[in-house]
This record gives structure tokens, sequence and C-alpha cells, in this order.
């Protein structure tokens, strides 16, 4: 009785394309998210969380392209790095204002997107995702190589989001709403899309591409589709995070940031889209707030000798551990791994009972 | 004086390179497994090297000769460095063989688990340095300035290369690993365990991407937090270009790739020399991602 | 005009002829069915006329349009649709799901007459092949006869000219079979123009009207059931030298 409860509960949380998530706690998370800074006015979480907000961006975007089209992009950072130095040397160039280099942004990202689909949808699986991983690491080194045109060793200055008669607090403040708002946006588009009827032919070529084919799918359409779409959430991170920490450096093309949304998708669940989105939240909880007060209560003096950074990177340490035991155990996402196991325990009920 | 240049330091380099991508280039060819943790063996290899001579000499006999040091600390490093390849592969990759995206996404995740874990336990980062030393010095031929740690490196990984090649046509494990490279079936039904095998293979490649790390850092003078992504990338084009797989063809690629890296650094574009890896990398998967000898098919 | 003319299709590997100089030709609302021997050719010939190989020589002609060649989504646009002989449905999504792929294709927007919705649609596709109850299972949990049931839901969405079904009794329980044929021989009834491989003969003996025989990448033989029957040289091919 409770089994069959209890399953159709998580069915909901299962991997399936026209599922209603756990919307209860979708929206619970998003009013959460909205209240916290009104409750807790601590500026070092307001910006942990506002640079949450710009990653869960980055996932989400990263999901759709790889969780729901089947795309393995290994180097989303392109988006992002691509994001803040468009909206960088716009400003430095030619001054534009923050309303203007955003929108112009994320048509860059798209641009980039499609321009780097387009060779590689002739790239299978594991050499696509080698040919992403390598593009934004091949961009750092030109960075490096025109310092005159990029400042690679200061970053480039990007302007004030905020007057300054908004103050210190102020602008954190503001900041943090605009990145919520963004999430917010962002999250809701990429789900209405993933559940759309282009949305159930990107999990078709997910599935399997040929027999989309003889369904008569343009797949080449769809695939840059899924680029294009994810290139234009992904650079719009990078370029409002760049907005945040008033410039872009070299670092907006590092590899973590192509790894982080990987690691964070496949812990909430690969193709869920809100997987992604808790996957974020729950990598900064653990970061900051979980596995740092855990190493200090088991290992005292040892967490004292490396401080907070050290515990930091233990967590981080912990965090890999965790997504290697997911991702070996569970290659479906654990979500899917519950599902099947409580279908086992129903179908052993039944076989039960009939006895 | 250039062009000697560019044809002995090319040639030492495109040797050390090979090393470098051998142990990759072996996994892929045994088991069909891309492994990016590849990298952060070879930085590990360099770290635990650079541990042992630098900070406990006094683990050694006392009045053993440098040369006796550096010996008994290489092979302590493969060693050692062969174990944790061979287990992360066992604990981790084997339970994903088939599942060609899990498996880059967990080695990747692994690579950068080895990295964070050094950074902690050597304290390094990033940027900071840690002094690896072989041999210092150097000698000069035809007019150019060759380390000795570079000559040594070139020497070594000749050895290497024609003492895997033996190993693998001459004997039974060798024959075995060939066996599966070609045909898992065939080879399970002969009574070859995959398992062991492949955890043999990823010990051995282990081993050889730990050797590579004690040159690479010793010719730099140091290892660095980050060069775990430089090993991986060089690894990577090298083999790519050659054909994933094949060890000659590896070696053709490491020879492409040395004397390109060297004749650019040479002249002048040395700022490009770290994208150069990437760049080499997206125009050959884009346009044959086979590489030049490619084909999954037999090791040579 | 014939509705599909197949000319002088030629496709080689390596050393190997797999398909031979084959030439034939399908009117509408004919039933053809396609047999011969394994590595007789006939699965290489159908990823020829449907796009997924390109012949070497040879022409494909779709209503008069020459469609040789073309990518196989343009052909699935075009009419000719086709079913898969190692079912290949979309796992992670409905049954309904993968119809509506189908009806997200230009034909298949097309073929949706604006009274009805995609989902309508899709649902009609689903009851006419008994799927009906499974509408909301994702197709990794529907069992094998019922995976060929919606290969061939997917392929009638797009209301193809020409429907080419890869051995679609393959894997089937008697039970099944049977059932099979009779959803086939409803979409003839509905006028669908159907070419069918298959091993399974005396299933599909019974629904064609014609018969071609291929062995070793050529044709050897065309004409009705019972001239088929009586013909020596497939017997020989199907059975080895005459004893």
């Amino acid at each position: 009785m409770s089994v069959k409860y209890l399953r159709r509960a998580y069915v909901s949380f299962a991997t399936h394309v026209y599922d209603v998530p756990p919307r209860m706690l979708a929206f619970l998370m998003f009013i959460a998210l909205a209240i916290l800074p009104l409750t807790q006015l601590n500026l070092t979480i307001l910006e942990r969380l506002t640079y949450a907000n710009m990653i869960a961006i980055l996932a989400v975007s990263w999901d759709l392209l790889v969780g729901r089209t089947g795309q393995i992009s290994m180097g989303h950072a392109l988006f992002w790095g691509v994001g803040a130095y468009s909206a960088a040397l716009l400003f430095q160039y030619f001054g534009w204002p923050a309303w203007m280099t955003i929108p112009i942004t994320m048509l860059v990202g798209v641009g980039i997107a499609v321009g780097i689909g387009i060779p590689c949808l002739r790239v299978k699986g594991p050499y696509l995702a080698l040919v992403t991983m390598s593009l934004p690491l091949a961009v750092v080194g030109f960075l490096y190589y025109y310092p005159s045109a990029f400042h690679a060793d200061t970053g480039i200055r990007l302007s004030a989001l905020w007057p300054a008669s908004f103050g210190w607090t102020g602008s954190f403040l503001a900041n943090y709403y605009l990145s919520f708002a963004l999430m917010a946006v962002s999250a809701v588009i990429i789900y209405k899309i993933a559940t759309s009827k282009t949305g159930v032919v990107f999990v078709s070529l997910l599935d399997d591409e040929l027999a989309s084919k003889a369904s008569g799918i343009n797949v080449t359409k769809y695939k840059l589709l899924a680029f294009a779409i994810s290139g234009l959430f992904g650079s719009l991170a990078g370029c409002v995070q760049g907005y945040f920490a008033s410039s872009a450096r070299p670092t907006a093309f590092d590899i973590s940031l192509s790894i982080i949304p990987i690691l964070v998708t496949i812990l909430g669940g690969i193709g869920t889209i809100y997987g992604p989105l808790v996957g974020s939240y729950i990598y900064y909880l653990l970061y900051y707030y979980v596995f740092p007060p855990i190493i200090r209560w088991i290992a005292p003096s040892y967490a004292a000798s490396v401080g907070v950074a050290g515990q930091q990177l233990v967590g981080f340490v912990i965090f890999l551990v965790i997504v290697i035991i997911f991702a070996t155990r569970w290659p479906r996402g654990i979500a899917r791994a519950i599902v099947d196991k409580l279908d086992d325990l129903q179908e052993a009920r039944e076989i039960g009972e009939k006895k | 004086m250039l062009l000697e240049e560019i044809i002995i330091l090319g040639t030492v380099t495109s040797l050390v390179y090979a090393l470098l991508a051998l142990g990759f280039t072996l996994i892929y060819g045994v088991s069909g497994v891309i492994n990016l943790a590849h990298g952060a063996l070879v930085m590990v290899g360099a770290y635990i090297f650079g541990a042992l001579v630098g900070f406990f000499p006094s683990l050694f006999p006392a009045g053993f000769s440098h040369v006796a040091v550096v010996v008994l600390a290489v092979i302590l490093t493969t060693i050692l460095t062969g174990i944790i390849g061979s287990i992360f592969y066992r604990l981790t990759l084997h339970s994903i063989l088939g599942d060609q995206i899990a498996t880059l996404v967990v080695s990747i995740t692994g690579c950068m688990l080895f990295a964070q874990l050094i950074w902690l336990v050597f304290g390094a980062t990033l940027t900071a340095r840690f002094p690896v030393n072989l041999f210092p010095g150097y000698r000069t031929l035809l007019g150019v300035t060759v380390l000795n740690d570079q000559t040594l490196g070139a020497v070594v990984s000749i050895i290497l290369f024609v003492s895997l090649s033996i190993f693998i046509a001459k004997s039974r494990t060798g024959m075995a690993m060939k066996a599966l490279s070609q045909d898992i079936e065939a080879a399970m039904l002969m009574g070859i365990s995959v398992e062991g095998m492949y955890m043999l293979t990823s010990a051995i490649a282990g081993a050889i991407a730990s050797i590579a790390g004690v040159f690479i850092a010793s010719i730099a003078g140091a290892a660095s937090g980050d060069m775990w992504l430089s090993a991986l990338s060089i690894s990577f084009s090298v083999v790519i270009l050659g054909g994933l797989g094949n060890i000659k063809g590896t070696i053709v690629g490491a020879v492409i790739f040395g004397y390109s890296v060297e004749a650019i650094t040479l002249l002048g574009g040395g700022g490009l020399v770290a994208s150069f890896p990437f760049i080499v990398l997206i125009i050959v998967l884009l346009i044959r991602p086979k590489g030049l000898f490619g084909k999954h098919v037999e090791m040579e | 005009m014939h509705l599909l003319e197949v000319e002088g299709l030629t496709k080689r590997f390596g050393g190997l002829t797999a398909v031979n100089n084959v030439s034939f030709n399908v009117d509408e609302g004919e039933i053809l069915g396609i047999i011969g021997p394994n590595g007789a050719g006939k699965t290489t010939l159908f990823n020829l006329m449907t796009g997924y190989m390109k012949p070497d020589s040879g022409k494909v002609r779709l209503n008069g349009e020459d469609v040789t060649g073309l990518s196989p989504d343009k052909i699935a646009n075009k009419g000719l649709a086709r079913t898969f002989q190692v079912v290949r449905p979309f796992r992670h999504l409905p049954t309904i799901a993968n119809v509506l792929v189908a009806l997200e294709s230009p034909r298949g927007r097309r073929k949706i007459e604006y009274i009805r919705t995609p989902e309508r649609k899709a649902m009609e596709m689903l009851e006419d092949v008994g799927l009906s109850e499974m509408m909301l299972e994702p197709a990794e949990n529907l069992s094998f006869g019922d995976l060929k049931r919606l290969e061939i839901a997917r392929a009638m969405a797009l209301e193809p000219d020409l429907v080419l079904l890869d051995e679609p009794f393959g894997g089937l329980s008697p039970i099944e079979t049977e059932y099979m044929v009779k959803s086939i021989q409803r979409m003839h009834l509905d006028g669908y123009t159907l070419a069918i491989v298959e091993h399974k003969l005396h299933a599909l003996m019974q629904m064609v009207k014609t018969v071609l025989v291929m062995h070793n990448g050529e044709k050897i033989a065309e004409g009705t059931p019972e001239e088929i029957a009586k013909n020596d040289r497939v017997v020989e091919v199907y059975l080895g030298k005459a004893i």
C-alpha cells in the first residue's frame, strides 16, 4: 500500500519528460531564495547566493543541451567566458552600458554556439566532449597572447550596474535580486522549452537520432537550436556575473566552470531541468556551510591548521568523491534508481500477494 | 643555429611527449577507455618523486649516492602511482565500462580529485612550484644546450617504448592485452581475466605516467599545481593526432607535435604554446577524428 | 507513373557488392513482399531507399521525383516512411510522445488537419495499433510486441505514400504475428502502399500480391506468391541445390 503511494510520489522525481517536477519543492525553493535576504542581511551569504544563481543558470543551460538533447559539452566555460568578455570588450571599446551589452552578449553567445555547433555536428560522443572541453582552454592562451587587447593579467573592467546612490549594501541586494530574477526567468523558459514539442524532439535526438530522422526530423536544425539556447543562457550567466565581479578575467574560461555544471547536474539529476538548479544550491550549501563545519568537528586541529580555505578544499574533495560515487553507481541519476527500486518492491509485493 | 636547435630540441621534446602520451594510449588501446585522470597521475608521479628526493632524503640509507637515491625514488614512485592508477580504475571506471560519456565525466572528476588532493597534501596551489630535480646540469650538442634531464628523458622514453612493444609482442601477459584490444569476448573465452588485465594495464599506464611526470617536472625545474591540465592536453593531442590506441601512431603524433612546439617556441610564439595542444586537438577532431593512423583496432 | 521506381540500385562495401543493380517498381495500393536468405541485401536495399546509405549507382524515384541519396528525414517528409528491424523507440519518452515526434516534422505538421491537435492525432495512431492503454508509459517499459506496433504507429503518423516495413514479424509470438498481419491488412485496406521485408514466409505470403526475391544482392525473381513458390531458382536458393 505505502509502496504504491511512495512510488507515485517519487514518479515525479524520475527522469521523464512529461513529468511535473515537484512543483511544491521548486516553488518553496524560489520563495526561500526570494525572501532570504530580507531575513538575513549577510553580505557574504548574499554574494555567494548571487554566484550560485548564475551557476544555476549555467548548469540548467548545460542540462538542456546534454541531458535533454544528448550533445555532450564539456566546455560550457566557453559561453560563460564569452559572455563576460563580450560585455567587457563592448564596454571598453564602445563604452556601452549594461542594458545594451547584455542583450548583445546573448546574441554573441548564440552566434558562438551555432558557430561551434556546426562543425561539431559531425563529431560524436566522446570526441565532441573533448573538442568542447578544449575550446575554452584554447581561448585562454589567446587571451594571454594578446595582452594589449585583452589585458589578461588584470582583467577588463566592467561598468557598475547600479548608480552610486545604492550604496554598498544596496548594490549587493540589487545584484542578488537581479541574479534571482534572471535565474527564475531562465529556469522557467528552459523548462517550458524542455516540456514543449521541441523539447520532445530534443529527447528523441538523445534517444535515437536515426529513428528521429526516420520520423522526418531535421536533426541538424534541432541540434543547433539546442546549442543556441544553451549558448544564450550560458553567456547571459557569464556576462552578468562579470558585472557582479566588475571585471572579466581569463578565469572566466577556466575548466572548473566547465566541470561544475556537470557535477551539480549529476548530483541533482541529469535531464530533469530542476536537477541542475537544485544541485547548484546544494553544492554551494555543502561547500560553504556543511562540509567545513563537519571537518572542524571531526578533525579540529587539522581544520585549524589549514584554515577555512583548506576546509573548503577538503569539502570540495568530498564532493568530488560523492559525484564519482553517484556517477558510477547510479549513472541514470539517483531519482531513477529509487523509482526502479520501488518498482521492484512493488512487483515483489504483487507476486507475494498472488500466492 | 636555429635549425640545429629545432632538430635536437624537437627530438628530445618529442620523445618526452611520447612518453607522456604512452600511458594514455595504452589504456585506450587495451580497454577502449579514455581515461582523463591520466593527467593527474602524471602530476602525482612528479609530486611523489619530488617529495621523496627533496624532502625525505633521510628515508634513504645514508651514504647512498644521488643516483641511487634517484633510482630508488623512481622505483617507489612508479610502484605507488601504478597502484593508485589501478585502484582508481577498479573502483570507478570498471563499473561504467562501455558508457563513454560516464567514463569521461568520472575520469575528469577523478583527475580534479587527485589534483585537489595534491594541493591539500603538498600545499600546492595553481601557481606554486614544487621543486623537482633529477640530474641538474646540461650538455651541449652541436651548439645546442640540452638539459641532462631532457637527454635522460629521451633515452628513457625510447627504452620504455621498446620494452613495452617487446612485452606486448612476446610475453604472455602482453599478448593477452593485445587480445583484449582486438576482441574482448574471444579473449574472455580464452580465459583471460578482463578485470585483472585492465587493472594491470592501468597500473602500467600509471607507472609510465609517473615517470613522464618526473621528467616533465625536472625539465621545467618544478612541478606546478596545474601541470595535470597541460599533461592531459598534450597527451590527448598527441594521441588523437596519431590515432587513439595505436602505439606507433602515438610516436608519430608526438614527433609532429614536439617539433611543432619547439619550432613555434623558437620562432617566438612562446605564448601560444599553452593553447597549441588544444588547437591541434580541435582541428584534428573536426577534420579527421581518427587521427593519422587511428582505428580502434590493434595495438601495434 | 509508378509510386516508387527503383532503378539499378547498387552498393559496394569494399570488395563486397551488397546490392547489385536492383530494379523494381511499386504501384499505388500495392503490397510488395521482399524476401531472400540472410545476407541477401534486403536491409541494405531499404537503407539505400530511405537515405541511410548512399548508393554507388542507381536511382530511386518517389512520385516521379528523384529522391536518390537524400537524407533520411527529407525522404520521410516526401512520403516514404520506414520501420526498423531492430526496434528503435525513444526510450525516455512516453509512448504518445514517440508519435508526437513524427508529428513535429514538417510533413507531420501538415498532416494534422486543423481541427485536430497533435495529441489527438497521436492518440488515434496509437488506437489504430492497439497501444492506447500504454499512452503515458515510457517507451522503455513496453514489451517487444508493443514496440513493434509503436514502430508502425510512428511511421503511419506521417501519413506516408509508401511504408517500408523491415521485418515487422521478427521476434513476435504466433498471436502477436496474427495481430500484426491484421494491422498490416487494415493499413492496406485504408489505401496505404506497403513494401515488406520478411523472413516469416507463411505470414508474408498470405498478405502480399507481389513478391521480390533477392539473393547475394541481386533480384533473382519477381512475381505472385504462387509463381515464386514454384520458381526453381528460388527454391534452390532457400533450400540449397536440388537433392
